[in-house]
């Protein structure tokens, strides 16, 4: 058991949640208590598109049967998702976490057929849920078996080189920008995307997914497993650098391209051409002077792929130093640990937000990449902070990559904006002395709001005229 | 009017969502969310007030997540000292509430244990409070945390009985809320046979409590206090002869709470628009013994309001229901002359909601635990004016061309009295001409 002020991920039903809401023609049937469905306003908020969200609910009751009561009949609610989404190819039937805490078993089922059309839709069901999973991890696994449930016979590989994109799900920041940008390259070094995975397929895409003669892995937190299943069943190889950097989306470009048999040369050119036009990371590198990266420390925290990446980049690329670089994703410890060494000393997994802030703040950065969970850190040590890795609480109308050329220059004009002035610390800051009460008392506040209030104490002192804090100036501060 | 019962499945937030909003509103409680990974998830991705934005990524340090692992689950007594530790980093903090569900309790945790461990280790009340309680009546509302929060501040209050205090304390140590107020009302109420009189709810809406006390004083009515009030100990005493006043709709355990006590809970209307409120301060004097009579004052309000009335006549109005606010706000807005089409009612008790009910007119249809899907199509059917939406609608409603707003508005912008009867209409006329203003740009 942990105390928390915030978590990272949410639960296992919200991971198989926003993979299957970013496929068309899958609708979702979670079995919850009635006040725990909260996917349906969070859907409409997130997304913004006034589509109504692909789940249905099926509520799960307790006591005696009363008849007036919406009571979750669990074959009455399927039918019901059949008879309202007469389309839906596969119906996925997910469990809450009270639903799998409550012991209930559910009965095999098969699906009617839908009325007029002679059609049943395949239903999908997750027996490895369990109530400690996580978002992440049963997000990738969903994504899966509802891949391996379309999957019936082999269809040809296309004529000419296709792959596939393996990207975030719905939810993530400028997710559909994402694989657009993965697919604009694509196109430039004539290769054409066989589909998007999960967010913008059909169900008829996942059973077309051998088509391709490469999978192109954009974000591995989800995409993995789906992407091993593919390379050991079909033999289709897949390319797993993160398109994060110029670097990085040069790598991927170059691998992808000798995958399909490309003209290596061609490829060089086009990616020259890009770098000219499109990536501004690489010229803002050079454009800057090198005293605005010196002794500039960074601290990233996030999920997998986007901390890996923009460590790399701003550690290569950029030539800041990556002090501290974590991820909250415990189930893939030893891969972020491995890579994330490559670049930074202190890389570290964590789940605990309070721990997360603990850390960052030792680490004394100059600059904070992270999840939105991390602004308070960032506003406590007073520097600058750019929320770039999920979860992130803003939903922007006009979703911006960070992946690929015209991610690097988001990046760039990122950086640009936070790091153009160099802050100067004022000469006496470093002279303020804390009495032992003082330090006492600041001990006993919480992690993540320590920071600002050591701060907003010198402050007061400073005001005062005290050269020193007592625990009686604090205490002002605080009140 | 017509009560159906459509037994769908209605589009409701999880009433969890509103643990940010009340950690605001009551900032001496610090409030513990047992459960798993689900619970702290919810309570963090949903706004504190229900909008079709995003909640800021601001953290309420007086909300904590107890995230059990539902593989190891914890010893009996952990989670107290736990609660203990963090709770010692919080000044200021007069009460800890423990909102443990159903979750919490599949997994062995026996939240009342555990508050009463808190109680006696940090020498503060404790309280537990279960947001998956069965109600008398099936059904849920977005606000019920609301309504087993305030039923856990009535436990809390003070136990004497009320008249006994009333007359010993000087006004000044009544509390800051009412203090002026009661200033100048304390001499004329001195008379032996009034009852102190508490006004329950409120909770959404920033001075709710002060404005009704000052329509109560005009009425010669003292209020001795209000729940949730200004702070923990700040409480007024409930029990016998104490006369509680129901602000609210939605707080069927908080007022089920105050009457097992031995107050009397006035059965009147909601001083929601302005017969209401009328109602209401006629009614709440009339139990605290004085009579008075509101018809001119009454009279008076629907006057001031006649231009904004004129705006609303004949226009349509579809409630799809969340919070349990709507059936007072239909029966206002049908008596200002607007046309409801259906209110939605994701619970509704007929008991409590008696009054409310006989004074709905008598062409409002209230649909029962009704389905979102087939509201959605009697909504596109009927195209009323005005949809006030739950927020699971809001979006696919305005994608499709309605005019909505959001129930939690109302609350927000106050409308209690007869001040909030004219809030409650200029907002909607505010509404429509935005509408209008926007629908006349040729795009």
């Amino acid at each position: 058991m942990k105390l928390l002020r915030g978590v990272y991920e949410g639960p296992q039903s919200y991971g198989i949640l926003r993979v299957a809401a970013s496929i068309r023609g899958v609708h979702t049937l979670l079995r919850t208590l009635p006040g725990e469905a909260y996917f349906r306003p969070l859907y409409g908020a997130r997304e913004r598109t006034g589509e109504m969200a692909p789940v249905t609910l099926s509520p799960l009751r307790e006591g005696p049967d009363d008849s007036m009561a919406p009571a979750g009949n669990l074959d009455r609610d399927l039918s019901g998702v059949l008879r309202r989404h007469p389309r839906t190819e596969i119906v996925v039937l997910a469990r809450s976490e009270a639903s799998l805490l409550s012991g209930e078993t559910i009965p095999i089922i098969t699906l009617p057929e839908v009325e007029g059309t002679g059609r049943a839709p395949r239903l999908v069901t997750f027996p490895w849920e369990g109530p400690g999973m996580r978002e992440t991890e049963a997000a990738e696994v969903a994504l899966e078996d509802l891949i391996r449930a379309r999957m019936h016979e082999r269809p040809e590989r296309s004529p000419y080189p296709t792959v596939n994109l393996f990207g975030p799900p719905i939810f993530g920041p400028g997710a559909t920008a994402e694989y657009a940008e993965a697919e604009r390259l694509l196109d430039m070094i004539g290769v054409e995307v066989n589909a998007r995975v999960p967010l913008g397929a059909n169900t008829a895409d996942l059973g077309r997914l051998p088509r391709a003669w490469a999978n192109l892995l954009l974000y591995r937190e989800v995409g993995e497993s789906a992407t091993l299943y593919l390379q050991d069943e079909c033999g289709m190889p897949r390319v797993t650098t993160p398109m994060i950097g110029a670097a990085g989306t040069g790598a991927a470009l170059r691998a992808i391209g000798e995958l399909c048999q490309l003209d290596p040369k061609s490829v060089q050119r086009t990616i020259w051409a890009e770098l000219a036009r499109t990536a501004k990371l690489p010229w803002y590198a050079r454009l800057e002077p090198p005293e605005t990266f010196q002794n500039r420390r960074v601290a990233i925290f996030g999920d997998f792929t986007y901390p890996l990446g923009l460590g790399y980049a701003l550690a290569r690329e950029v030539g800041l130093e990556i002090i501290t670089c974590g991820t909250y994703l415990t189930h893939l410890e030893r891969d972020f640990l491995f890579h994330a060494h490559t670049f930074t000393e202190g890389a570290f997994v964590e789940e605990d937000p309070d721990e997360v802030a603990a850390r960052i703040e030792a680490a004394k950065p100059d600059l904070i990449i992270g999840t939105h969970l991390e602004e308070g850190v960032a506003d406590s040590l007073d520097v600058p902070f750019l929320p770039l890795c999920p979860p992130v609480a803003d939903a922007p109308f006009v979703g911006r990559p960070l992946m690929g050329y015209a991610g690097s220059s988001v990046l760039a004009d990122a950086l640009d904006g936070v790091l153009r002035e160099k802050t100067i610390e004022p000469p006496g800051e470093a002279g303020m002395q804390w009495t032992d009460g003082a330090l006492q008392e600041a001990a006993e506040v919480p992690l993540f709001l320590r920071g600002r209030a050591r701060r907003l104490a010198e402050e007061h002192a400073r005001q005062q005229g005290s050269r020193e804090v007592t625990r009686e100036i604090f205490l002002e501060s605080r009140s | 009017m017509t009560i159906l019962n459509e037994s769908g499945i209605p589009d409701v937030l999880p009433p969890l969502h509103a643990v940010n909003g009340l950690a605001e509103r009551l900032s001496d409680v610090l409030l513990v969310v047992v459960g798993t990974q689900a619970e702290a998830h919810l309570v963090q991705c949903l706004p504190a007030a229900p909008s079709p934005n995003l909640p800021s990524s601001q953290r309420n340090p007086r909300v904590i997540f107890a995230v059990i692992d539902p593989d190891d689950p914890p010893q009996q007594g952990l989670l107290a000292s736990r609660i203990v530790e963090s709770a010692a980093g919080l000044r200021g903090t007069e009460l800890v509430l423990l909102v443990a569900g159903r979750t919490a309790e599949s997994l062995g945790v026996d939240a009342a244990f555990e508050a009463t461990l808190v109680a006696r280790k940090l020498d503060l009340p404790a309280e537990t409070v279960n947001p998956d309680a069965p109600h008398e009546v099936p059904g849920i509302l977005s606000t019920d945390l609301e309504d087993f929060v305030l039923a856990a501040l009535v436990k809390l209050c003070p136990k004497r009985k009320t008249s006994d205090l009333v007359e010993t304390a000087s006004p000044a140590k009544r509390g800051r809320l009412f203090g002026s107020l009661l200033g100048r009302g304390t001499e004329a109420s001195d008379s032996k046979d009034s009852r102190p009189v508490v006004l329950l709810g409120g909770t959404l809406t920033p001075g709710a409590a002060q404005g009704l006390a000052a329509e109560l004083l005009r009425a010669g009515v003292e209020v001795a206090g209000a729940v949730p009030g200004s702070g923990i100990g700040e409480l007024p005493p409930i029990g016998e002869g104490t006369v509680v006043a129901v602000m609210d709709p939605n707080l069927t355990s908080a007022a089920a709470a105050a009457e097992r006590r031995g107050a009397t809970v006035v059965k009147t209307l909601m001083p929601i628009g302005v017969d209401g409120t009328a109602r209401f301060v006629q009614d709440v004097a009339e139990e605290a013994g004085t009579r008075t009579s509101e018809v001119v004052r009454a009279r008076s309000a629907w006057e001031d309001l006649g231009v904004l009335r004129n705006r609303i006549r004949g226009k349509r109005i579809f409630f799809t229901g969340d919070t349990g606010f709507e059936i007072p706000l239909a029966r206002f807005l049908a008596d200002a002359g607007a046309v409801v089409l259906e209110v939605g009612a994701p619970r509704l008790d007929r008991r409590f909601l008696a009054a409310e009910l006989q004074a709905l007119g008598p062409d409002v249809d209230v649909v029962v635990s009704p389905d979102y899907r087939g509201q959605t199509n009697r909504i596109d059917e009927s195209r009323p004016d005005v949809v006030i939406s739950s927020p699971g609608l809001h979006l696919p409603l305005v994608a499709r061309g309605h005019l909505c707003r959001s129930p939690h508005d109302f609350l927000e912008a106050g409308l209690y009295g007869y001040g909030g009867a004219r809030r409650i209409l200029e907002l909607l006329v505010r509404t429509m001409d935005r509408a209008e203003t926007l629908d006349s740009l040729n795009l």
